[in-house]
């Protein structure tokens, strides 16, 4: 048993960090949590957003400096860079949807995914790609997709870029990363630099707790902020529990308060205005309005609910590599993504940092095998393969149901033919550990032991069997559920992001993604809320 | 809920039909008589004492070494009020399915027909709890997977996100934070 007496590595203090938040509040900002009000209060505005992620940030920004009052709904609760002190316990709780314990419905998918003020972008790990051309090309082909060609998005991109400071990151990659660099090299296998949505970063290591110098720049630190100096009214601990719908028309949304445990406080709320638009996600959308009991005369709300199944494969070396610390992720490689757009799911390669917490659930298992795993912690890497998912004719993703209180159940199953995927992404990620010097490599399988050499590892992989729940699939990307498409059999919003069935109903994030993107998805949906949210301006002032 | 079982995707995967039957029958009597409804145990929100016996004997060995560490005698209130706080804020659906878990633990008979032992929680040894965990991880029944996974994951998450366990974990901690403003 190792015993690793506490080290003292160089650790910074983060302090003299001003709270934009904290401060903007006492500027005056309409600011207020659901339930400081009093039950029954009737909220109104110009446009009502529904969820303040990358969404409902981006488009709350536009349509504030163009004069319009706007209203952002939060279901979580809003905290800022004084309260973000870089602790597992807390930031499950405050900032996650279900403390991080989020599952699929066979609890073989654990799902990461953001629920404060700013949504994901305060936890994601910066990772900023814009969406890449075959899945553009995809949608146009295969759903009818209008306007949104690799040159058509390029301005949208651009400009999102530029407001959220993305560029590919200039420090040397923390040890984590490197070692996909490293092993990548030795291989042959291409590998690049990931750009970054941050300003003046500490590389501290910390994005998915949030970021605790407000460097990051997630829609908390950015758009909110803009929209609120505008006049915008932000109401957070709020959950929209139903849309209000009269023939065509969608005339306000009725809203539950939550309390500081989260739960119902008792209070309801309603807004009102004459345009509304959904930003709250692959999860929640979905079952909003199916609680709504929207139209849908083709039964396709919380269709083709993708998740890009992540796997894992961990590494021990001999070296330290602190996998905590530094840039989470800063180095990616997209070898085995493009093969075949539409064949063998293909699989973006990326290193996820390492917080005990979260390290305990995704080394999976118990006892004596997974305290001695533990106890690797400072020498440990690990690595991850973004399954693409919802390209085959065999990938036509999850759907949303609700259980009996009307919350989002996450229905989606590894089937055949992303297991092929799963065991091709042990094998590609054991072979590169092992070629940047890794001493011993295990697939996050409960039946994987250590494999000592490449080998042992490939013979050792491919034996594994197929078992739901016996190895880790995450996902941190919600995407799909409200395709986008002109063919209203198969999409629910056009390629504007209107809803096709009602009037006034926008669908501003990434529901509606007719597949998953092929890359962390933020930059996609920054970049399309910007374009639709602009093109909805100009249908306003007509 | 429990009696969506999924059932074989590939051929290797054929379940006990008897014994999946069980556990779906056995969570439905746990429910029938009143598991349920038991109130929850003083000063927790969620988890009522019948769960604490159970989390309480598979703890030590789920966490092995780490468990209490320096913690000792109050190793176990910090993970079962850590555990609480979170099963609180699971939705619907994945708190129903723990609570019918936990259900279905919890009468002899029924824990035995999943092949758990007869024996209450606080008699049962280390070695017989192991072996259930085995037993589970193992299974071909895909409800005991998840059962074994959902349980390991809730227990080390919360035990290891503990400052107090970082020397096993070899974490140095997270850099220290000054807040810059006052609170509002």
């Amino acid at each position: 048993m190792q015993n690793h007496s506490p080290r003292q590595p160089h650790i910074p203090m983060v302090a003299g960090i001003k709270d934009p938040i904290r401060d903007g509040i006492r500027s005056g900002w309409n600011v207020r949590a659901s339930t400081s009000m009093a039950d029954g209060t009737v909220l109104e505005a110009d446009v009502i957003i529904i969820g303040t992620g990358a969404g409902g940030g981006t488009t709350a920004e536009i349509l504030a400096n163009a004069g319009l009052k706007v209203l952002m709904l939060e279901e979580g609760p809003l905290k800022s860079s004084d309260d973000f002190r870089m602790d597992e316990r807390e930031a499950y709780r405050d900032l996650y949807q279900e403390s991080a314990g989020r599952m699929s419905k066979d609890g073989a998918m654990s799902i990461l995914q953001g629920r404060c003020v700013g949504g994901t972008t305060v936890i994601n790990w910066t990772s900023s790609f814009r969406t890449p051309e075959p899945t553009l090309q995809h949608w146009a082909s295969e759903f009818g997709v209008q306007g949104m060609s690799k040159d058509e998005m390029a301005p949208w991109f651009e400009k999102m870029e530029q407001r959220l400071n993305v560029a590919p990151w200039q420090v040397p990659a923390n040890p984590n990363n490197a070692v996909l660099s490293r092993g990548a090299t030795s291989l042959g296998i291409d590998w690049k630099v990931i750009p970054r949505n941050v300003s003046a970063c500490w590389n501290l290591g910390y994005c998915g707790t949030g970021c605790p110098t407000n460097a990051k720049q997630s829609m908390l630190v950015t758009t909110i902020p803009a929209a609120l100096q505008q006049g915008s009214e932000l109401v957070y601990s709020a959950r929209a529990e139903r849309l209000i719908m009269e023939g065509r028309k969608v005339l306000g949304v009725e809203i539950t308060a939550l309390n500081d445990d989260y739960q119902p406080s008792g209070s309801r709320l309603v807004a009102k205005a004459p345009h509304v638009i959904m930003a709250c996600g692959a999860i929640n959308g979905p079952a909003l309005l199916l609680r709504s009991k929207a139209p849908d005369p083709h039964k396709r709300i919380g269709k083709r609910t993708f998740f890009h199944p992540t796997t894992f494969c961990f590494a021990e070396f001999d070296e330290l590599i602190d996998p905590y610390y530094g840039a989470p992720q800063s180095i990616y490689s997209d070898h085995f993504q493009w093969q075949s757009v539409d064949g063998p799911v293909g699989y973006k390669l990326e290193v996820p940092p390492l917080q005990p917490g979260l390290t305990s659930v995704l080394l999976l298992g118990h006892g004596h095998q997974h305290f001695s795993d533990i106890q690797k912690l400072p020498n440990l890497h690990a690595m991850i393969a973004l399954l693409r998912d919802g390209f085959h004719p065999q990938s036509e993703g999850g759907s949303i149901e609700l259980a009996g209180d009307g919350t989002p159940i996450i229905d989606y199953v590894i089937n055949d033919y992303l297991w092929d995927g799963v065991r091709r992404s042990w094998l590609s990620m054991a072979e590169i550990q092992f070629a940047a010097g890794a001493k011993a490599v295990r697939a996050s399988h409960v039946d994987s032991p250590w494999f000592t050499s490449w080998e042992e590892a490939k013979a050792g992989i491919n034996a594994l069997e197929f078992r739901s729940n016996a190895f880790t699939a995450g996902s941190a990307h919600c995407m799909g559920g409200l395709t986008m498409g002109e063919d209203q059999t198969r999409c629910l919003v056009d390629s504007n992001g209107k809803y096709h069935h009602l009037d006034n109903l926008y669908v501003f994030d990434g529901s509606v993604f007719p597949t998953s993107i092929g890359a962390n998805p933020q930059l996609s949906i920054y970049g399309m809320a910007c374009k639709q949210a602009n093109k909805l301006l100009e249908t306003l002032k007509a | 809920m429990l009696n969506t079982i999924t059932t074989s995707r590939r051929g290797f995967m054929q379940l006990s039909a008897t014994s999946a039957a069980a556990l779906t029958l056995g969570a439905s009597v746990a429910g029938l008589t009143g598991c349920s409804k038991v109130p929850t145990a003083n000063g927790y929100k969620v988890l009522r004492p019948g769960d604490i016996e159970i989390l309480r004997a598979v703890a030590p060995v789920i966490l092995s070494g780490s468990y209490p560490g320096s913690l000792a005698a109050d190793g176990e209130a910090v993970l079962l009020r850590s555990l609480d706080k979170v099963v609180l804020t699971l939705q619907d659906y994945a708190r129903s399915q723990l609570v019918m878990l936990f259900d279905a633990l919890q009468v002899a008979p029924i824990r035995a027909l999943m092949g758990a032992p007869w024996t209450a929680w606080s008699d049962m040894q280390p070695a017989d709890i192991e072996a259930f965990l085995q037993d589970w991880k193992t299974s071909r029944i895909q409800l005991k997977r998840m059962g074994y996974a959902s349980l390991c994951k809730l227990v080390t998450m919360c035990w290891y996100s503990q400052p107090s366990t970082f020397a096993f974990s070899g974490y140095p901690g997270m850099p220290q934070r000054i807040p810059a403003s006052d609170p509002v």
